[in-house]
């Protein structure tokens, strides 16, 4: 329900979306306006019409003889065809004497032009039309008594209702049609926009070979995208130079080295055992291998990280790995008088590479092991995870990884604080991210000060 | 200074490689440490010429490079053992991918080497080599090294009059020993052979294993068995 109401709340951010809302909201506004215009000069125009109509009748009936005068009112009343009319006979004195129109208003000139009144104001209580206001005008006739004649025409109502029908059908025939094609094609972008979405977040978890998909439209999306994908050719190229450039300097770097450590080597060999320079021919040999293991776990993580084919995998056991694993690595944990316990869930099955797979767990129970003091503990437990997961973990009794250095002890070369007095190069855990991403296990670390927990959820093999 | 005791057998000459290597510093360097070790190397830089000589029977062991003129390694391998000729074969490559090791032992390979490397890394996995093939023909049910014998189908271990109670991997590390005594064996090659894997493990995750097994094999107060060959590996008697 969250989920949709995002969605939604997406759908109206969208581009195509606040254009269309902002240009039917333009609409709407524009033709109010020019709506509204049409009503007052049409309803202004007619008024003039009819006011007219009303000072020619007027004089009409001033020349009619006195005696015909009331009958001939009441067929005007009758005859003419407009909404309401009305005539009331004042005497000289203005004192009402026939007629539907009770009262002058005080404003109405005599022999003026028309005025516009409220109705009730001027017309009999018993004979009150609908229309709240009417135009009267009043007329001295040659016996001294005023004529009055009203009339309502209805004309603004009329045309307010013709206008207010315009613009409701118009509004409808144009902005709902509208609406709904925005939304039809609003859609397009959006699914470019979850596609284009799904390949950054692979991109953003480390996979730089991911593009974002470009239609053969060439649209803004579309050259947007090419801007980015532009920029992601130049960030793997330059990625890929460094990593070039460390990798050659380890690859050119080991044929010298590893001369230079045959020729000790060589010297190491022709000199008696007692001679006083041995003991430094031996350390310098030491150190040149373990600048050459650096190297070659450099290289090894490369090569890992360059192989994306998976020809190799098997479905392997976990709990014989595991078992296997454990036995190569007990003796090393005895020696640091740790105790190293095995828990393993049988009947474990994933694809893996099973040389690669081993390596990895090598690696994690290695690093649990260094960072373990004297007495700790170190478990390497498979367990299944809900129906379709396997977790291999490590964990110890060492003293926990903080929470900040997580995520950076995947990367080469990195050493966390507790490290850094220890033995080794830091690419033990680099090479278990590149094993572990080639498998697609997904690695994690939790834990706290009394130790760490590292480890990874592997798909299992479904059985067959 | 040491030297392995490649060859004690009385009346057997000495052994001859077959160096197949188009690099000339890396085929002296070869060839100079194998004389170090009392073996005697011809070398070839070519791939077709290397099948000609290869198949003359006088070798013991021949090293290859798989990057050859002529004639890549691994189809010269191929043809080599379709000819019938079983000579062990060393591969090296400077191609250090798991998939290309693989491939060079498919096609008929012994043991693969990847440069550069060191030579008396090379030099002990070639004893070993000429080592086994002259193994091969009489199938052996015991091992036996100074008081120090193993039976391999009761898999049971003794010295002298003691009996050894060994774990499965300290009995698979004491065979590998044995098969090869005076034979210095580097830690890579131990963990290849013994656990048949090919990573780095670190230095010393195989010192603890030997120590551990020391520990079952030796007599208190006497030199151990097991002697530590400075800069290299290890080697039994």
């Amino acid at each position: 329900m969250a989920n949709s109401g995002k969605d939604w709340s997406m759908h109206w951010r969208a581009t195509t979306s606040r254009l269309l809302l902002g240009y039917g909201l333009f609409f709407v506004i524009w033709g109010t306006v020019l709506l509204g215009l049409i009503y007052w000069e049409t309803v202004r125009y007619l008024q003039v019409r009819a006011d007219r109509d009303l000072v020619q009748q007027v004089d009409a009936m001033r020349s009619v003889d006195r005696t015909h005068l009331q009958s001939m009112l009441n067929d005007y009343v009758v005859l003419k065809g407009a909404n309401y009319n009305a005539w009331g006979l004042f005497d000289a004195h203005g004192e009402w004497v026939a007629g539907d129109v009770a009262r002058l208003p005080p404003t109405l000139k005599i022999d003026g032009g028309p005025l516009r009144v409220d109705t009730d104001e001027v017309i009999a209580r018993d004979a009150l039309p609908t229309e709240e206001s009417l135009t009267i005008i009043a007329a001295r006739l040659d016996s001294g008594e005023v004529l009055a004649l009203a009339h309502t025409t209805g004309v603004t109502a009329h045309v307010s209702s013709i206008i207010k029908h315009a613009l409701w059908w118009g509004l409808s025939f144009t902005l709902v049609p509208g609406l709904i094609g925005g939304l039809i094609l609003n859609r397009a972008p959006r699914r470019r926009i979850r596609q284009i979405e799904a390949a950054t977040q692979l991109i953003t978890h480390g996979d730089l070979h991911q593009r974002l998909p470009v239609s053969h439209r060439g649209d803004e999306l579309d050259r947007l995208a090419a801007i980015v994908n532009g920029m992601l050719d130049q960030i793997e190229r330059l990625m890929g130079e460094v990593k070039g450039v460390c990798d050659n300097i380890a690859h050119d770097l080991r044929t010298p080295l590893t001369r230079l450590r045959s020729q000790l080597y060589r010297m190491q060999q022709q000199m008696g055992e007692e001679d006083p320079h041995a003991g430094l021919i031996e350390r310098c040999v030491g150190d040149i291998d373990e600048v050459l293991s650096r190297f070659r776990a450099l290289l090894r993580i490369s090569e890992l990280e360059d192989r994306r084919r998976r020809e190799g995998f098997v479905a392997v056991d976990l709990g014989e790995t595991l078992q296997h694993v454990h036995e190569l690595y007990a003796p090393l944990a005895e020696d640091q008088q740790q105790s190293f316990e095995l828990h393993i869930e049988p009947g474990l099955l994933v694809q893996a590479d099973p040389d690669l797979l081993f390596e990895a767990l090598g690696n994690l129970v290695a690093n649990a092991i260094k960072f373990t003091p004297a007495d700790g503990k170190v478990v390497l437990s498979a367990t299944r995870v809900g129906t379709d997961l396997a977790r291999i973990e490590v964990s110890d009794s060492g003293p926990g990884i903080p929470v900040e250095q997580r995520q950076a002890i995947w990367q080469r070369f990195y050493r966390g604080e507790a490290g850094r007095d220890m033995p080794g190069h830091g690419l033990g855990l680099s090479i278990v991210a590149a094993i572990a991403k080639l498998h697609d296990f997904e690695l994690y670390i939790h834990g706290d000060q009394k130790g760490s927990r590292i480890g990874m959820d592997c798909r299992l093999q479904s059985a067959v | 200074m040491f030297k392995s005791r490649v060859d004690t057998t009385p009346g057997r000459r000495m052994p001859h490689i077959l160096v197949i290597e188009d690099d000339e510093i890396t085929a002296r360097e070869i060839a100079l440490e194998l004389a170090a070790h009392g073996i005697s190397a011809d070398r070839v830089s070519d791939g077709l010429q290397g099948l000609q000589r290869a198949l003359e029977p006088h070798y013991d062991a021949i090293t290859l490079d798989l990057m050859l003129p002529g004639m890549d390694g691994l189809k010269l391998v191929k043809q080599l053992r379709e000819s019938g000729v079983t000579t062990p074969v060393l591969m090296i490559s400077a191609l250090g991918d798991v998939d290309e090791r693989v491939r060079g032992l498919r096609a008929g390979g012994d043991d693969y080497l990847t440069k550069p490397f060191a030579p008396d890394e090379m030099a002990a996995r070639i004893e070993v080599l000429l080592r086994r093939h002259r193994q091969e023909q009489p199938a052996q049910t015991r091992l036996r090294v100074a008081d120090l014998e193993l039976d391999l189908i009761a898999r049971t271990a003794r010295r002298g009059m003691r009996e050894l109670t060994l774990l499965p991997t300290e009995y698979r590390l004491l065979e590998f020993l044995m098969r090869y005594p005076g034979q210095v064996l580097t830690r890579a090659m131990i963990f290849e052979s013994v656990w048949g894997l090919r990573f780095d493990p670190g230095t010393n995750l195989i010192d603890v294993h030997i120590a551990r097994l020391r520990r079952k094999v030796d007599i208190d107060g006497e030199p151990s068995l097991i002697r530590t060959m400075r800069g290299s590996g290890y080697r039994l008697g």
